[in-house]
């Protein structure tokens, strides 16, 4: 509990509704969708704007409260976790669009404003953002650029961090910079608008964001494939790729995704194959066609058992929403489910679906895999219950051994998810004693005091 | 499942009491992603996570998981939630948060009794008025005696329902003009017309036969020029929502288990309401009665019942009689037909079957409206915001009429669009049918 003057300060400094600390609001405000964690904060606020925010921080400083940034929790490594208890700022509520440029095309809002509110704002304008995590829905754009988030059509228009042309961001002391414009170049220092990107709230809190905007694709054709064999959609996956043709998204979900998947929204998906990829291409009609040809011969080619085209955009929506389910719906079969974020590079992707099954059997698990094929970014699930501790320990088990294969391909332990506190001795392995040095110089700058988001990314030095 | 009652268990999860507590397994189905935040009235209002379908779980999880009592906050939560149901439809993972709390409020009865006059008041409107359809038509002997008696019944015992500051103007302002109850006047066996299809027993509920005579009316109507023998037992009783709604879980098993026998013995091919909270209900009978009913007579009982939409459009609708209704319409989704049954393309489907009807789309149809059972009473305010976001998505379809499907929303955006100034007539779906159902 939080001694009564800490408190009075942050009430007259944010108002009243705006501090949160009876034990049932800091029970729910202590996890996000990473299993098994959870932790609690002593206090909760909800700034509403960036001085709020610049008075929290110097409240929490005075006080040395730990300081945990959140946006609507629906992270995958517990980035918003507040494993040190003390203040968690919630950002939820400063979600006011403050501008679409339409001569400069870019968007100005808050850190709260939600992905998809984001997308549809600027739609209305003729507009496109890409970046489409899974939980677009729900996911705020401070989240989305804290963790760098990826999405369904990273593959053709990359993700968060292509699209971040300036933040204001409070740093712990409670002072404010600015980074970054609306000019398309800007060598002008160092890039901490990109360090800053998918920082995971260790640096500073950020309270608002510019974002390029594009103009949308005028044309799209959505394909759906299945396979016998999962290895047989890997293969598909290198092969459009090696033949120069760039989708905008191209998923893969396993036979157990399917069945979980189709367990919720019932729209009729193949319940008895090994595997199926949503394709996507768009852009110019004539290219679409182009490349829509070039997609359906090359699946043909490798050996799809059937090749579908979606008749309508609704239906294409339909199966992009289903795939967006695909975490939620695997937690259908069993209480736990652990997921993991690799990523190869992708001419490994078919190597890594046997390496996975393999692994399935070493250890005896129930696994799901679904993800973002075309990027080489892998979703393997283990389906599991958390209270039986010989599962778990092999599923752990299933995750090291699959990390240093991956590792030893070039790929990473964290395509989009960030690394949080799941990833830390993974991200070790990764980047190696030298490179965890260089980190922690560069939170020391930022953070001398390490009140901000304390024990993410790399363990402390007391750890 | 939540709905399962656990009175037969004799060890008891956590912080909850052994009799009709959620399973552990409820709870821990949740694994947090959030989905259903977006489709949250309460989150909508509040932002406040406590108040999410999501946040909701994870203080069912800690009580079930001893880390919390079963506190005064548990309880608010678990009143505050409209129970709409709406995070049930967008959870991929498949838990029923609504449920989860359906199962709480019942907890809080256990764990917090209320005082001596707020337990006497309880019981005499759930275990003796409700259960008795004849004591209830009695206190409506004279309709408007029945108004003023109402309101003076609400007066009295306001502090003990907790309704919130506005109630009085509004409960008095949504009571629609009342005729005389509809259960008296509707014969045990209306016959088919034309082509006969088959025989259907008609589940009329208590607030249909009290304040939505006309809309029954129709309904047998428009079923026995379909072609089938409308069977509507005299000794129907409520279907048990009040109770679950309440917490009170006992005298709704006794009201199913009365019901149940009551149908089955009738020999009807299917049992048909027009009310979307009766028909939820009554599906819901299954898990109610789980442990204590025969389980053939459960699954028998289950295959029959369905909401009147879901039935024509099951059936199909004879259309070739219908007359021409030339009006523009729009369709609000009741919660407890959308996301407590899965019903949305069957209404609209009839829609568009009657003769000269343009149905126009309104944005958010299955957004909750704001009654939510006794909840627009109890939280007037928040109920008003909830409403508000209703009816500027019906302003903007320009719309004639606005078409729902069960008495609770229809009190309610009746009182609305009349509060509001909206031009738009407030019709039940059956309404609309009926008025193309030729005599």
């Amino acid at each position: 509990m939080l001694d009564k003057p800490i408190l009075e300060s942050l009430i007259q400094a944010l108002g009243t509704k705006a501090v949160v600390s009876e034990t049932e609001d800091l029970l729910v405000l202590g996890y996000d969708s990473t299993p098994g964690l959870h932790h609690l904060p002593d206090v909760v606020v909800y700034p509403t704007s960036t001085e709020q925010v610049q008075a929290a921080l110097q409240i929490a400083r005075q006080h040395r409260l730990p300081i945990t940034p959140r946006g609507s929790g629906t992270g995958l490594s517990g980035g918003s976790i507040p494993i040190k208890g003390g203040m968690v700022l919630c950002l939820n509520k400063m979600n006011r669009i403050l501008e679409i440029d339409e001569e400069n095309l870019t968007a100005t809002c808050q850190a709260g404003v939600v992905t998809l509110d984001l997308f549809n704002a600027v739609a209305e304008k003729g507009l496109f953002y890409p970046p489409d995590p899974g939980s677009q829905k729900i996911s705020t754009l401070g989240g989305n650029v804290m963790e760098d988030a990826g999405g369904l059509r990273g593959l053709k228009y990359g993700v968060t961090r292509d699209y971040v042309m300036a933040l204001k961001c409070v740093l712990p002391d409670g002072s404010l910079i600015s980074t970054g414009g609306k000019s398309v170049k800007d060598v002008a220092g160092y890039a901490f608008k990109d360090l800053l990107v998918g920082s995971e709230g260790t640096l500073g809190i950020i309270t608002e964001i510019t974002v390029k905007l594009i103009p949308p694709p005028q044309d799209k054709r959505t394909f759906l494939a299945y396979f016998d064999e999962i290895r047989i959609a890997g293969a598909a996956v290198s092969k459009i790729i090696a033949a120069k043709i760039i989708p905008s998204t191209m998923e893969i979900m396993d036979k157990a995704t399917i069945n979980c998947v189709e367990d919720y929204v019932k729209i009729g998906l193949p319940r008895q194959m090994a595997a199926l990829l949503l394709i996507e291409v768009d852009g110019h009609p004539a290219m679409v066609a182009e490349e829509a040809e070039g997609v359906e011969r090359i699946l043909k080619e490798v050996g799809a058992a059937e090749v579908h085209v979606a008749k309508d955009a609704e239906e294409a929506a339909s199966l992009a929403a289903a795939r967006r389910t695909a975490l939620s719906a695997l937690a259908r079969v069993s209480p736990t489910t652990l997921l993991e974020d690799a990523t190869v590079p992708r001419s490994m992707l078919a190597e890594t679906f046997t390496l996975i099954e393999r692994l399935t059997e070493k250890y005896r698990l129930t696994v799901g895999t679904f993800g973002h094929a075309g990027d080489g970014n892998l979703h393997p699930t283990v389906l599991c219950d958390e209270r039986n501790e010989d599962e778990m320990q092999r599923a752990h088990a299933f995750y090291d051994e699959l990390y240093e294969q991956v590792l030893a391909w070039g790929g990473t332990v964290s395509g989009e998810h960030g690394i949080g506190i799941a990833k830390k001795d993974y991200l070790a392995r990764q980047i190696g004693p030298g490179g965890v040095a260089v980190m922690k110089r560069i939170k020391q700058a930022f953070d001398p005091e390490g009140i901000l988001n304390p024990g993410k990314i790399f363990a402390g030095d007391q750890e | 499942m939540a709905g399962k009652d656990k009175q037969a268990k004799p060890d008891k999860l956590g912080n909850f009491t052994a009799q009709d507590a959620p399973s552990y397994e409820d709870v821990l189905q949740c694994m947090r992603c959030g989905f259903c935040l977006p489709t949250c009235p309460t989150f909508a209002l509040t932002g406040r996570e406590r108040s999410s379908p999501r946040g909701r779980v994870a203080l069912a999880r800690a009580v079930a998981e001893g880390k919390l009592d079963f506190t005064e906050a548990v309880k608010e939560e678990a009143f505050f939630c409209l129970d709409c149901r709406a995070c049930t439809t967008a959870c991929p993972s498949g838990v029923r948060a609504g449920e989860v709390m359906e199962v709480c409020r019942s907890q809080s009865h256990q764990q917090q009794p209320l005082g001596h006059i707020g337990k006497s008041f309880r019981h005499f409107i759930l275990q003796r008025m409700l259960p008795d359809p004849d004591l209830l038509e009695k206190s409506l002997l004279s309709a408007r005696l029945y108004q003023r008696l109402g309101i003076q019944w609400l007066v009295r015992h306001s502090k003990v329902m907790k309704l919130g500051p506005a109630w009085m103007e509004k409960a008095e302002g949504m009571l629609p003009d009342l005729e005389a109850p509809l259960r008296p006047q509707l014969p045990e066996l209306t016959p088919a017309r034309g082509e006969k299809r088959g025989k259907v027993g008609f589940f009329l509920g208590c607030i249909m036969t009290l304040m939505y005579p006309e809309v029954s009316r129709q309904t047998v109507r428009v079923l026995s020029h379909q072609g089938f023998d409308v069977v509507t037992p005299k000794a129907t009783k409520c279907c048990g929502a009040p109770h679950l709604n309440e917490g009170d879980r006992q005298t709704a098993r006794a009201l199913a288990q009365h019901n149940l026998n009551l149908f089955l013995a009738a020999d009807v091919d299917y049992i048909v309401t027009d009310c979307a909270g009766c028909g939820a209900s009554l599906k819901e009978y299954e898990e109610l009665l789980a442990d204590e009913a025969d389980h053939a007579k459960l699954v028998s009982f289950r295959s029959k019942i369905r909401d009147i939409s879901e039935f024509l459009s099951e059936v199909g609708l004879r259309t070739a009689e219908l007359k021409p209704v030339k009006r523009s319409v729009t369709y609000h989704e009741p919660c407890h037909l959308c996301h407590a049954q899965g019903i949305s393309r069957q209404p609209r489907e009839l829609l568009r079957q009657i003769p000269g009807i343009e149905l126009r789309e309104m944005k958010e149809a299955s957004w909750c409206c704001g009654s939510a059972a006794t909840w627009g009473l109890k939280f007037s305010e928040e109920s008003q915001q909830v409403l508000e976001r209703k009816l500027n998505n019906v302003k903007q379809t320009g719309a004639d009429i606005l078409i729902t499907a069960n008495p609770g929303c229809q009190l309610q955006l009746a009182w609305g669009v009349r509060e509001a100034g909206l031009p738009q007539e407030v019709q039940h779906l059956m309404e609309l049918l009926g008025a193309a159902t030729p005599d």
